[in-house]
């Protein structure tokens, strides 16, 4: 068997699609562990109009998709699912699990590029970190764990005392 | 903007690079703002709210005196058409039921649509091939509206849409193009499947779901996220610049192999344009578009690119009754504008 083209050292049984900044694509060979490693064992590469990849949203509807919702805005991830619309900036935190490789398939990655400075775009993205923060605080309450709680406190304090520098 | 002006935007005047293959070159960003609901979650207070953050923006970023904002109630269904077939709004912005705001500067190069699928969906419209010109006028209108709103925005996805189609940049760069010569000498094929296959959508007149009329085609980027806007905007104008290549070269060809040919077709466009007494809208777009080919060939001299280009606008139903201030039922409709055509190339 072919040996991983990345530690050259395991057995290589993902192929992947590598491409660089000019557009060229390369296919490597590489082993689980080091797709792992590196983020790339769902890169496949996206030849389907994302049209069709938000088609297939539906298909994938689960029962327990009812039962995941945005905190801030009450959309489901089956709504979700159904609409192929977000319901508010919040749900990227909410399903974010869940759009990770959604946002892979349509676009090839997960980490924008881009524009990004700006007080108003800064403070908008404190705006979420917190709010992330206090809702697993709550839950941390909820759920008597007062470790995580005492350590999320934390968290929060240093995000609002950075923000505010 | 005026309804029922004679003139069409700036951006149709066929002055800019390459406009003997470019119509234009359209940039176009989404934005939401935080902490307001999406618009399918937006209750109509909340639509009305951003409506008014938009409105007040502009204002204080200096933009009420280059153009004209337009509450819902003016938006009906003939003024929405009226603005689609000048490519200002989109099919879902007329469609929509939301609150909407409308903002576009006077010489129609710049559009905003408040309360499509985003808050802030807007465009900036240049003559031929400009893409640094178009990105650097949207950035710099993205930085004000930024200064007066606070944008949805996380540093891991960008800029945050509804639709995760749009997530990062939120940009969508564009090139309307008019290819009849690749048509013509059946190479059509091979040019939208080498753009298709770099991951770039192709698409009718009026983008998505609209069909290829006149040889008119848009290519645009389809990813948002992963790369910046100038690596988007380069990889749209590279393919750009092929394709104005291939549709010269495939012009060329004509021009020498079946020179006959291709004047007789276009010369015949030219007569039925000057002749008929009933012309459709279809037919009408389709004559214009070969009409097109013979002035940026000059076999045609009678007319210039900017004049075919505002005649390509003015035909189309809402934009001619506009014109005309008169609503007509389609027969009439087919007359009066066999007559427009008439009048504006006989002369």
């Amino acid at each position: 068997m072919k040996k991983c083209d990345l530690c050259h050292d395991n057995p290589a049984g993902v192929k992947v699609h590598q491409m660089d900044k000019d557009g060229k694509v390369t296919e490597l060979m590489v082993c689980a562990e080091c797709a792992r490693q590196r983020g790339l064992a769902e890169v496949k590469p996206t030849k389907t109009a994302p049209v069709e990849v938000m088609a297939e949203l539906k298909a994938g509807l689960q029962e327990k998709d009812a039962a995941l919702t945005c905190t801030r805005c009450g959309t489901t991830l089956a709504d979700f699912k159904r609409q192929g619309r977000l319901g508010c900036d919040y749900c990227y935190i909410a399903f974010r699990d869940e759009l990770l490789p959604l946002i892979r398939r349509l676009h090839g990655a997960t980490q924008h590029v881009g524009r990004s400075v700006g007080t108003g775009r800064k403070n908008a993205h404190v705006r979420l970190t917190t709010d992330r923060i206090r809702d697993a605080l709550s839950a941390a309450i909820r759920d008597e764990d007062y470790e995580k709680a005492a350590a999320l406190r934390d968290e929060l304090r240093k995000v609002e005392d950075e923000a505010g520098q | 903007m005026k309804l029922g002006s004679n003139g069409v935007g700036r951006w149709l005047a066929a002055s800019g690079p390459d406009s003997d293959v470019v119509i234009s070159t359209r940039i176009r960003l989404a934005r939401n703002l935080a902490g307001v609901p999406f618009l399918p979650r937006a209750k109509k207070s909340e639509q009305e709210r951003v409506v008014e953050a938009v409105r007040w923006a502009l204002n204080a970023a200096g933009f009420d005196s280059q153009g004209k904002f337009i509450d819902d109630e003016l938006l009906s269904e003939s003024q929405g058409q009226y603005l689609l077939e000048r490519h200002l709004v989109s099919p879902d912005f007329v469609a929509s039921k939301a609150r909407r705001g409308l903002y576009v500067s006077v010489d129609e190069s710049l559009s905003l649509m408040v309360n499509e699928e985003d808050h802030l969906r807007f465009q900036v419209l240049a003559s031929g091939l400009a893409f640094s010109d178009a990105l650097s006028t949207a950035l710099g209108l993205d930085d004000k509206l930024e200064s007066q709103v606070q944008y949805a925005f996380s540093p891991e996805f960008g800029f945050l849409t509804a639709c995760p189609t749009n997530v990062g940049t939120g940009m969508r760069a564009s090139v309307l193009v008019h290819l009849p010569g690749l048509v013509l000498t059946r190479e059509i094929d091979k040019v939208l499947r080498g753009a298709l296959h770099i991951g770039l959508a192709v698409r009718g007149l009026y983008g998505e779901g609209s069909e290829t009329r006149g040889n008119f085609l848009q290519i645009s980027n389809q990813k948002s996220l992963g790369q910046s806007e100038a690596e988007v905007v380069e990889s749209v104008a590279d393919i750009s610049r092929q394709v104005v290549d291939y549709e010269r070269k495939a012009r060329e060809y004509l021009m020498k192999n079946l020179r006959m040919e291709l004047e007789d077709k276009v010369f015949r466009s030219f007569a039925i344009l000057k002749g008929a007494r009933i012309l459709s809208s279809d037919e009408a777009i389709n004559l214009i578009a070969t009409l097109r080919l013979g002035v940026a060939l000059g076999i045609v001299n009678e007319i210039d690119l900017a004049g075919v280009s505002r005649l390509l606008i003015l035909v189309r139903p809402a934009n001619l009754q506009a014109m005309l201030g008169e609503t007509l039922e389609t027969t009439q409709r087919d007359e009066r504008r066999a007559a427009f055509v008439r009048e504006t190339l006989v002369r």
